[in-house]
């Protein structure tokens, strides 16, 4: 196998029976980056030091010091901060804007002595779920080009699933790791919330926001969570390892049926049945859950989550740092900045959550949605007291073409499945569930498991017998 | 649907210079999406019920920092960024006028 598709587990015992070096896995990679990312678009910018990176991690292992992810190179999206490099979460108005300090979690990462490849592609501002929303391009689908590869995070799944990284990191807001993970044949995860620590993070929703791995196993996706996870006194919504209390295994697992009876695709669907027999053959019981108010979780999160996005952007006004145009006044500064910066899904985002937090919507819209999402995340809990973890569909269909799902509600509807654990804040895993053929290609789709709060051990778990069965 | 002064409005709140086909593009956007998440509007909760996610205030004690002890960057590179910087400030625009 070329070591640019190594699983990140194989290659760190490859490194260290010195079979192979941190340098010939950065060179496999790069090789795939000049073959396929112009077709892809999945890196926006390759770093030109990754070579320099690699020496210096086979150095430090030469001379006898080891890390979790020593030489191994990650692709990172691109609202994730690297001091002195770029991050532009794919908009205008962060160009050209060069991160002055290192997020927390590219800190571990640099802790662990991994090696950063470049930075992914994205739906502008992390909005999308397709990574059609970039400013600079769309990022294609490595199974299948004329497709998306899902997004937000899209840039980051194509990557790891081309072979122009061993592992990649992105920001899930409302599936936006889950999601392409399901549609590039990945496994994904979305920590809970606050297992991560977001300092350095550009934000879109600060009360939905996580950052996680994209990996080609279970075992890779844990070894990246265990690597980036931790309190942070600069994120005072992180949380410790024992936050929430340990649950005990129950060997059961939810079903939310009212969910699955309309609007998921069929060959989906026969793939999520097929998954429910594995798993009873694995000895797990399967159940029937109700999660009455997950029908109302795509409502309550396109309240929310602009609310949210407004807010977190209206920092970017051209006075600090970014884009910044000159008008008439002050007024004309900001409007001008602004309307030129940000693209058409922000734009509407920042419409949508203006309005809905306006006086005299306020209590009809904002106010009901947190009601309803604190409903939402009782009954969440309530099913999990009975169940490991409660599985659906990663997504209700696969990867579509590229500008099939043009009007913006028809788009948000692919966040069915996943914003529920946003809003209740459990972790949430993907895991490759088998394909379904479209047009004569076999498309990758997942398989969702959620558990409760804190409980990412058991999602490992689970997922680690399901993908070996 | 919102009105056209409904959406102006909207715009100028939100700091964005917009078009006008735009603002009549995101007019119908906004109503459709709007006609989508009304659902939750209609919904009654328990009032007995705690409406506010499960949330927490954080406090630490205040940890003063050093010139060279910065988090987010030095001053150097976060000058850097300012779009027109003089002697060492960013230059901003005058927002005090003198009253007329």
């Amino acid at each position: 196998m070329s070591n640019n598709l190594l699983s990140i587990t194989e290659a760190v015992q490859k490194l260290e029976a010195n079979e192979i070096s941190s340098l010939d896995l950065v060179r496999a990679c790069k090789a795939a980056v000049d073959e396929k990312n112009s077709t892809l678009n999945a890196y926006l910018e390759v770093f030109e030091d990754i070579e320099e990176q690699a020496k210096a991690a086979d150095e430090r292992r030469a001379n006898g010091e080891r890390g979790a992810l020593l030489g191994v190179p990650l692709a990172l999206k691109d609202n994730i901060l690297v001091n002195g490099r770029r991050a532009s979460a794919a908009s205008k108005i962060l160009e050209n804007y060069v991160a002055t300090y290192d997020s927390t979690v590219v800190k571990k990462l640099k802790e662990a002595g991994a090696i950063f490849m470049g930075r992914t592609n994205m739906d502008e501002f992390a909005m999308g779920g397709s990574t059609e929303n970039s400013a600079f391009g769309v990022t294609r689908n490595p199974h299948d080009p004329t497709r998306v590869p899902g997004g937000s995070s899209g840039g980051s799944a194509a990557a790891l699933a081309s072979g122009m990284a061993l592992g990649a990191f992105g920001t899930d807001t409302g599936g936006s790791i889950r999601e392409p993970a399901s549609f590039c044949g990945l496994v994904g995860l979305k920590p809970t919330y606050g297992a991560v620590s977001r300092f350095g993070i550009i934000a879109l929703g600060s009360s939905l926001d996580q950052v996680g791995p994209f990996a080609r196993s279970v075992a890779d996706a844990e070894l990246l969570f265990k690597v980036i996870r931790g309190q942070d006194p600069l994120d005072s919504t992180s949380i410790t390892e024992t936050t929430h209390p340990k649950v005990q295994e129950t060997r059961r697992i939810g079903v939310p049926r009212a969910l699955l009876k309309e609007g998921v695709d069929a060959d989906v669907l026969a793939r999520f049945e097929e998954s429910l027999k594995k798993l009873e053959h694995l000895g797990y019981t399967i159940v029937d859950v109700e999660i009455p108010s997950a029908a109302l979780a795509l409502a309550i999160y396109y309240i929310i989550m602009p609310a949210e996005a407004s807010t977190n952007l209206a920092r970017f006004d051209g006075v600090r740092y970014g884009l910044s145009h000159k008008g008439e006044n002050l007024f004309d500064d900001y409007a001008k900045t602004r309307g030129s910066g940000f693209g058409p899904e922000p734009r509407r985002r920042i419409m949508l959550g203006t309005y809905v937090l306006s006086a005299g919507y306020y209590d009809a819209y904002y106010g009901k949605a947190t009601a309803a999402r604190a409903q939402l995340t009782r009954e969440m809990v309530a099913a999990l007291s009975g169940c490991d973890a409660v599985v659906t569909p990663t997504a209700p269909c696969p990867a579509t073409v590229i500008g099939e799902k043009s009007d913006p509600l028809s788009m948000y509807l692919m966040d069915i499945f996943t914003v529920t654990a946003n809003l209740t804040g459990n972790p949430a895993l993907s895991v490759p569930m088998g394909t379904v053929m479209r047009e004569g290609t076999q498309l990758p789709v997942g398989i969702q498991f959620t558990a409760a709060h804190g409980n990412e051990a058991g999602l490992f778990a689970i997922g680690k017998t399901f993908e070996a069965a | 649907m919102l009105s056209h002064d409904e959406l102006e409005n909207l715009a100028r709140l939100a700091r964005l210079d917009l078009s006008e086909a735009e603002l009549q593009a995101l007019g119908s956007d906004i109503a459709s999406i709007l006609g989508y998440v009304a659902q939750v509007s209609a919904v009654e909760f328990d009032a007995t019920k705690p409406t506010a996610p499960l949330v927490h205030n954080v406090m630490r004690e205040d940890v003063v920092r050093g010139e060279h002890d910065q988090v987010a960057g030095t001053e150097v590179s976060i000058r850097a960024s300012f779009p027109k910087e003089k002697n060492g400030y960013n230059v901003v625009r005058k927002i005090i006028q003198k009253d007329e």
